[in-house]
C-alpha cells in the first residue's frame, strides 16, 4: 500500500509574496554595490544573497515545513563544513607572510 | 539519461513487488534529493574557495575586471531565475490541487525562462569573446593577474552554473511529458517535486553567483 | 529477535543467485537492483584491481631491489607509482568495504529488503566501471599513462603531455559512483530501519558506514571540482593553479588534500566498523563502550575533516595555518584510540574464540596501531620537515592503510564469507595465510620506516647505496606477503568452489544477517523482523557449528 504523498497546503499568494521580497532584496544589493562601503561590501552582498536563499529554501523547497531531524540539520552542516573549509584555507591564504 | 534507462530495465528485473523506498517513500526520495544537492553546493563550494582566495589577494583587479561585465544583464538573468523559481514551485501547487492544465503552463513558463537565461548568458559570453576576453586570449593575457583570474573564474564559475541550468531545463522537459501523460499526478507528484528542488539549487547558486560577479563595483 | 527464514521454516529458500527476474545469465547481473548481487559485483572488479594494484607493487620493488635501474626506466617507474596509488586508492581501498559489504550487508543489518534507490544503486556500479575503464584508457593511449604521482599536483600535472586529462576524468566519474552510494546508504539508514531497530540498536558496522557514507556527499564534491579544473586548466588554460596567470600551486594542494585527507576516513572507517562487530562474536561478549564507538566514528569523520593540511607542512604554507594543522591532527588521534581501547576492553575477559575473522582483527589493532602512532610521529612540525617526501610516509600509510583497512577487508571476507557463499573455507589455511601476510607485511612496512627515517627519498628511482640492505628487506618481505596473499585468496577461492557448505550461523552472531539463510533469498526476510533488542545479545543465539 502506497503511503499518500503530503500535500502542502501554501498559497500561491505566499509563493508570490516571498517572490515580491526576493525582487525588493535584488534591487537593494543592486543599489549597494553602487555605493562607497569599503570593508563591509562584501559582507553586506553575502547577508543579503543569503537571506535570498534562506527565503528560496524555506519557502519554495519547503524545508521550513520538513518535521525530521536530518533535515533541519543539512543546510546547518553544508554550511559549517564550507566555513571550515574557507577558514582553514585561509589560515594559509591570509598569513603567508607571518602572524602579525 | 542513464537513469532512465535503468529505470526501464531495472523495473523488469525485480523480483521483488514493492520494495520499500522505491516505491511509496516520498519522504525519502526527497532526503536522497536533498543529499545531493548538498553534494551539489560543495562542488560549488570549491570553486567559491577558489573565488574568495583570489579575490582577497586581488581585491582592485577584481574591482576593475567587474565592471566589464554587463550589470544589467546579470540584473535581468536573477530575475529570470527568481521569477522561475515561481513558477516551478507553483506549478508543483497546482498539479497537487488536481489542476493539471495550470501546472504545465507553468511548467513551461519555468523551462522558458530557463531557456532565456541561458540565451543571455549566451550572449554575454559572446560579446566577450568577440572583445577578446576569454581564457588564454592574448588580450586577456596581457592584463594583470587579477583580471585574467577574474575572467578565468567566471568563464568557469557561470559556465558550470550554466551547465546546471541546461540539465535541469532538459529533465524539467521530461517532467513536462510525464504529467501530460498522466505518469506524474495529485496522487504521484515526488519526481516534479524532486525536479523543483534541482532548479531551485540552479537559483540559489545564481543568488550568490550574480552579486560576487557583478556588483563587485 | 524474530528469527526469519530460520531451518525450521517451511518455505523453500530461493537464493539470490538463482534468476528470478525478466533476464537471465550476465544480463541479470549487470542490470540487477538487487544489493546483494551489485555487493557481489563490486566484490569480483575490486578483487581484480587490487591484483593489479599489487602487480604494479610487486614491479614496483623489483626495480628498487637494487640502486640504479634493474628492470625499467625512470619514466616507466614514474608511471607505475602513480597507477598503484590510483588503482589502490580510488578502485580498491576507497570503494571496497561501502560497495561490498556495505551493499551486501547493510540493508540486511537494519532489517530491509534493500537500499533506499536499487536502480541508483547499480548506477553507481556501472559508474564505477566506466571510471575504472576510463583510468584503464589512460594506460594504453597516447603518450601513456600519468607520470605525476596518484596526487597530480600542480603546474606538473598542467605541463606533462601524458593522459593526465583521461585519468583524471576516469577519477571524476568515480567521485560521482563514491557520491551517490553514500547519498544511498545515508537515506536507506535513516529510512529503512525496521521497526523497533532505534539508532541505538544498530550493529557498529551501520554506524560506521553511515559516518563514511556522509563523508563521501560532502567531501568528494571538491576533489571532483578540482579534477575537472585540471582539466580545464589543460584545455582552456584558465589559469587557477598556474603561477604565470596568478594561480597559486599551494591552492591546488589544499583544495586537493580537502578530500583526499577526509578519503582516508572513507577508507578506514568501514574497517573500524568490521572489527567491532567482529570483536564481540569472538569474544562472545557484548562490545564495550557502545555508544563511544558510534560517536567516534562520527567525531574521527568530523575532525579527520579538518587536518588537510598535514600533508601541505612543507609546502610553502603559512607557519600559522600548520600550527592549526599539526595541533588538530593530534587531536583527530584521540577518538581512533577510544575505539583501539574500547575493542581490548571488549576482549578482556572475553570467551575468546581464535578463528581467522579474529585474527585479522587482531592484526588490525595491530597493525593500525603503528600506523596511527607513525602518524602523530609524522604530524609533529619539527620531526615533518625531515620525515616529508621520505620513505617514513608510504611506510605509515601502508601499516594504516594496507595494515588496517587491509586486514580488515580481510576479515571481513573471512567473516561473511560463509554468509554469501554458503560455504565455508579451510580454517587452517586461512591461519597459515594470516600468518605469512602478518611476518611478511612487517618485514617488508617496517622496514620502509627505517628507510624513511634515514632519509631515503619516495618517488625516487634510484638511491645511495647507504639504502641498499634495507630496500633488499622490503623487496623480500613484498615476496613474502605476496604469497600469503596469494595463499589466501586461493583458499577462499577454493572454499568457494569445493568448500563444505555452512550454516546459517556458523560463528554465532547476533547481528540480522545471522538470522537469515546462506546465501539469503532475494527478498532478505520472510517477514521484516520487529527487533527488540541490540545486536550484541549473545545469550539468545546457538553455534551451528
Amino acid at each position: 500500500m502506497k503511503p499518500v504523498e503530503e500535500i502542502r497546503k501554501t498559497r500561491y499568494q505566499t509563493y508570490a509574496l516571498v517572490w515580491v521580497v526576493l525582487i525588493i532584496l535584488t534591487g537593494i544589493t543592486l543599489s549597494a554595490a553602487g555605493r562607497e562601503l569599503g570593508g563591509w561590501t562584501v559582507l553586506i552582498a553575502l547577508v543579503i544573497a543569503g537571506t535570498k536563499s534562506g527565503l528560496v529554501l524555506n519557502y519554495f523547497m519547503h524545508l521550513r515545513s520538513e518535521r525530521l531531524t536530518v533535515f533541519k540539520i543539512i543546510i546547518p552542516l553544508v554550511l559549517a563544513v564550507f566555513l571550515v573549509f574557507i577558514l582553514l584555507t585561509f589560515s594559509d591564504l591570509a598569513f603567508r607572510g607571518g602572524v602579525k | 539519461m542513464a537513469l532512465m534507462i535503468l529505470r526501464r530495465f531495472g523495473k523488469m528485473d525485480d523480483a521483488k513487488e514493492l520494495v520499500a523506498g522505491e516505491v511509496g517513500d516520498a519522504t525519502g526520495a526527497r532526503l536522497g534529493m536533498w543529499l545531493f544537492i548538498l553534494s551539489e553546493l560543495l562542488l560549488f563550494g570549491g570553486l567559491f574557495i577558489l573565488y574568495s582566495a583570489y579575490r582577497y589577494k586581488n581585491p582592485v583587479d577584481f574591482h576593475h575586471a567587474s565592471r566589464e561585465l554587463d550589470v544589467i544583464l546579470g540584473t535581468l538573468n536573477t530575475i529570470i531565475l527568481l521569477t522561475s523559481s515561481l513558477s516551478m514551485v507553483s506549478s508543483i501547487s497546482a498539479l497537487q490541487r488536481g489542476d493539471r492544465k495550470l501546472s504545465m503552463v507553468l511548467l513551461m513558463t519555468t523551462i522558458a525562462l530557463g531557456i532565456l537565461f541561458l540565451i543571455n548568458k549566451g550572449l554575454e559570453w559572446g560579446t566577450k569573446i568577440e572583445h577578446g576576453i576569454y581564457p588564454n586570449a592574448p588580450a586577456l593575457l596581457a592584463r594583470a593577474k587579477g583580471e585574467i583570474l577574474f575572467y578565468g573564474l567566471y568563464y568557469v564559475m557561470t559556465g558550470l552554473h550554466g551547465l546546471h541550468v541546461l540539465v535541469g531545463v532538459c529533465v524539467l522537459l521530461v517532467m513536462l511529458l510525464f504529467v501530460s501523460k498522466g505518469k506524474i499526478r495529485s496522487t504521484h507528484f515526488t519526481p516534479l517535486e524532486n525536479s523543483g528542488l534541482y532548479w531551485h539549487l540552479v537559483d540559489v547558486i545564481w543568488i550568490f553567483l550574480y552579486p560576487l560577479f557583478y556588483l563587485i563595483s | 529477535m524474530t528469527p526469519a527464514g530460520t531451518a525450521e521454516s517451511i518455505r523453500p529458500r530461493i537464493s539470490f543467485y538463482r534468476d528470478q527476474g525478466r533476464y537471465r545469465g550476465i544480463l541479470s547481473w549487470v542490470l540487477t537492483s538487487d544489493h546483494k548481487r551489485i555487493g557481489i559485483l563490486y566484490f569480483i572488479f575490486v578483487i581484480a584491481f587490487f591484483f593489479s594494484g599489487v602487480i604494479l607493487g610487486f614491479f614496483m620493488r623489483l626495480e628498487m631491489i637494487a640502486p640504479g635501474g634493474a628492470i625499467m626506466k625512470p619514466q616507466t617507474y614514474n608511471a607505475l607509482f602513480t597507477l598503484h596509488g590510483i588503482i589502490m586508492i580510488f578502485l580498491v581501498v576507497i570503494p571496497a568495504i561501502p560497495t561490498i559489504f556495505g551493499n551486501f550487508f547493510l540493508p540486511i543489518q537494519i532489517g530491509a529488503r534493500d537500499v533506499a534507490f536499487p536502480r541508483i544503486n547499480l548506477l553507481s556500479w556501472w559508474l564505477y566501471i566506466s571510471g575504472a575503464a576510463i583510468i584503464a584508457l589512460s594506460v594504453f593511449t597516447g603518450e601513456g599513462p600519468p607520470d605525476t604521482g596518484w596526487t597530480f599536483y600542480t603546474p606538473y600535472s598542467l605541463r606533462t603531455t601524458v593522459n593526465v586529462p583521461l585519468a583524471v576524468f576516469g577519477l571524476f566519474i568515480l567521485g560521482m559512483s563514491s557520491i551517490l552510494t553514500g547519498v544511498n546508504f545515508v537515506t536507506t539508514t535513516h529510512r529503512l530501519r525496521a521497526p523497533g531497530m532505534t539508532w541505538k540498536r544498530l550493529p557498529l558496522f551501520v554506524w560506521a558506514i553511515y559516518s563514511t557514507s556522509w563523508v563521501q556527499i560532502l567531501a568528494t564534491p571538491v576533489i571532483g571540482i578540482t579534477l575537472a579544473l585540471i582539466m580545464i586548466e589543460r584545455f582552456f588554460g584558465v589559469g587557477v593553479f598556474d603561477p604565470a596567470k596568478g594561480g597559486d600551486p599551494i591552492l591546488y594542494q589544499h583544495m586537493f588534500w580537502i578530500y583526499s585527507h577526509p578519503a582516508t576516513y572513507i577508507m578506514i572507517l568501514p574497517a573500524m566498523g568490521i572489527v567491532s562487530d567482529i570483536v564481540p562474536v569472538f569474544a562472545r561478549k557484548k562490545i564495550f563502550g557502545y555508544m563511544a564507538i558510534a560517536v567516534s566514528g562520527v567525531a574521527i569523520a568530523a575532525v579527520g575533516s579538518l587536518v588537510w593540511g598535514h600533508h601541505m607542512f612543507v609546502s610553502g604554507q603559512s607557519d600559522f595555518a600548520a600550527l592549526l594543522f599539526s595541533l588538530l591532527t593530534f587531536l583527530v588521534a584521540v577518538p581512533s584510540a577510544i575505539k583501539v581501547f574500547n575493542w581490548v576492553a571488549t576482549l578482556h575477559k572475553g570467551s575468546i574464540v581464535l578463528e581467522p575473522p579474529l585474527l585479522f582483527c587482531l592484526a588490525f589493532i595491530f597493525l593500525f596501531s603503528i600506523g596511527g602512532l607513525t602518524g602523530l610521529i609524522q604530524g609533529a612540525l619539527a620531526s615533518n620537515v625531515h620525515l616529508h617526501d621520505t620513505y617514513w610516509i608510504p611506510g605509515h600509510f601502508h601499516y594504516i592503510i594496507f595494515g588496517g583497512m587491509g586486514f580488515g577487508l580481510f576479515a571481513a571476507f573471512h567473516y561473511w564469507f560463509p554468509k554469501m557463499f554458503g560455504r565455508m573455507y579451510n580454517r587452517k589455511m586461512a591461519v597459515w595465510a594470516w600468518g605469512i601476510m602478518l611476518v611478511g607485511f612487517n618485514v617488508f612496512y617496517f622496514s620502509m620506516l627505517l628507510l624513511g627515517w634515514g632519509g631515503m627519498p619516495r618517488r625516487y628511482y634510484d638511491y645511495l647505496p647507504q639504502f641498499r640492505a634495507l630496500h633488499l628487506t622490503a623487496t623480500f618481505g613484498s615476496w613474502i606477503l605476496i604469497a600469503g596473499l596469494m595463499l589466501m585468496f586461493t583458499n577462499l577461492f577454493r572454499g568457494l568452489l569445493k568448500g563444505e557448505k555452512a550454516g546459517d550461523n556458523p560463528w554465532g552472531g547476533a547481528t540480522l544477517e545471522w538470522q537469515i539463510p546462506s546465501p539469503p533469498p532475494t527478498e532478505n526476510f520472510e517477514e521484516i523482523p520487529v527487533i527488540r533488542h541490540g545486536p550484541y545479545d549473545f545469550e539468545e543465539i546457538r553455534e551451528n557449528g
